[in-house]
């Protein structure tokens, strides 16, 4: 896996690309949420254009993302999710907890809507 | 698929959570080869990767002196995976139900689920050396 960021209208965009499937790769993506959280970066988008698939461990990593950002009044939203990852959303019921869009505007676009920080 | 006879490759690796893209590139490599289709490729390679997570990190504990081997076995219609630890194993029954809204949240636990609802059938047994093999199963047809 791959890691591209960039920001924008104050959104951190975050895009990786390739394989999420654990080990040291997939730990990039978990410490680059932590450290946008740690600096003040509380309204995050994923965007999963570039993902071929994740298994269980890349579903954790947003999880686990989402919810800290949730508890630091923030929000995690995923952007272009893939036939792949939407169909292991669904049979994971994560699809019910997570906010998803078609476009990574459309996600950025959200957060004005939502007036989240 | 261009393979007529039951034929077999396998993978030794230590445990070591980098090891897992050399896993996975195991799977896919020898699929493709064989001209399994894509879309089943990636169910595959998903359920692999968990499976060989599970015996790095919960079987040998990330021990690198134990090995975990990756066997794939092909026939005319679907392809064995047989993934050994050297871990004491578990009760796979026993696992919290992922589904269940206080688990939702829940980071890990994820796994077993992935890959019963991706594989056509899934088994445990008792290795001969003591440890854990998880033997997945998936048809051709299933594409």
């Amino acid at each position: 896996m791959q890691l591209s960021e960039r920001e924008d209208n104050g959104v951190a965009i975050l895009m990786p690309s390739g394989k999420i499937m654990g080990g040291p790769d997939a730990a990039i993506l978990r410490e680059k949420i932590h450290e946008l959280v740690k600096g003040g970066k509380l309204q995050v988008v994923i965007d999963l254009a570039k993902v071929d698939w994740m298994n269980s461990n890349g579903l954790g990593i947003l999880i686990s993302g989402m919810t800290t950002l949730r508890d630091n009044n923030g929000d995690l939203k995923l952007a272009n999710v893939t036939e792949k990852i939407q169909s292991l959303l669904t049979i994971t019921k994560l699809i019910t907890v997570f906010e998803a869009y078609d476009s990574v505007p459309d996600a950025v676009q959200s957060f004005s809507a939502s007036g989240s920080n | 698929m261009t393979h007529t006879s039951r034929d077999s490759l396998r993978l030794v690796i230590p445990s070591e959570p980098k090891r897992i893209a050399e896993a996975d590139e195991f799977v896919e490599s020898a699929l493709r080869e064989r001209g399994v289709p894509e879309s089943l490729i990636s169910d595959l390679a998903i359920a692999s990767t968990e499976m060989v997570n599970n015996a790095i990190i919960h079987g040998n504990k990330k021990d690198a002196s134990k090995k975990v081997k990756i066997s794939m076995t092909f026939t005319a219609d679907e392809v064995e995976i047989r993934v050994e630890d050297e871990g004491r194993g578990f009760n796979p029954d026993n696992v919290p139900d992922p589904l269940a809204e206080e688990n939702l949240l829940r980071e890990v636990g994820r796994g077993i689920f992935i890959v019963r609802s991706l594989m056509d059938n899934m088994e445990y047994e008792q290795t001969d050396e003591g440890g854990m093999a998880v033997i997945m199963r998936k048809s051709f047809e299933s594409s």
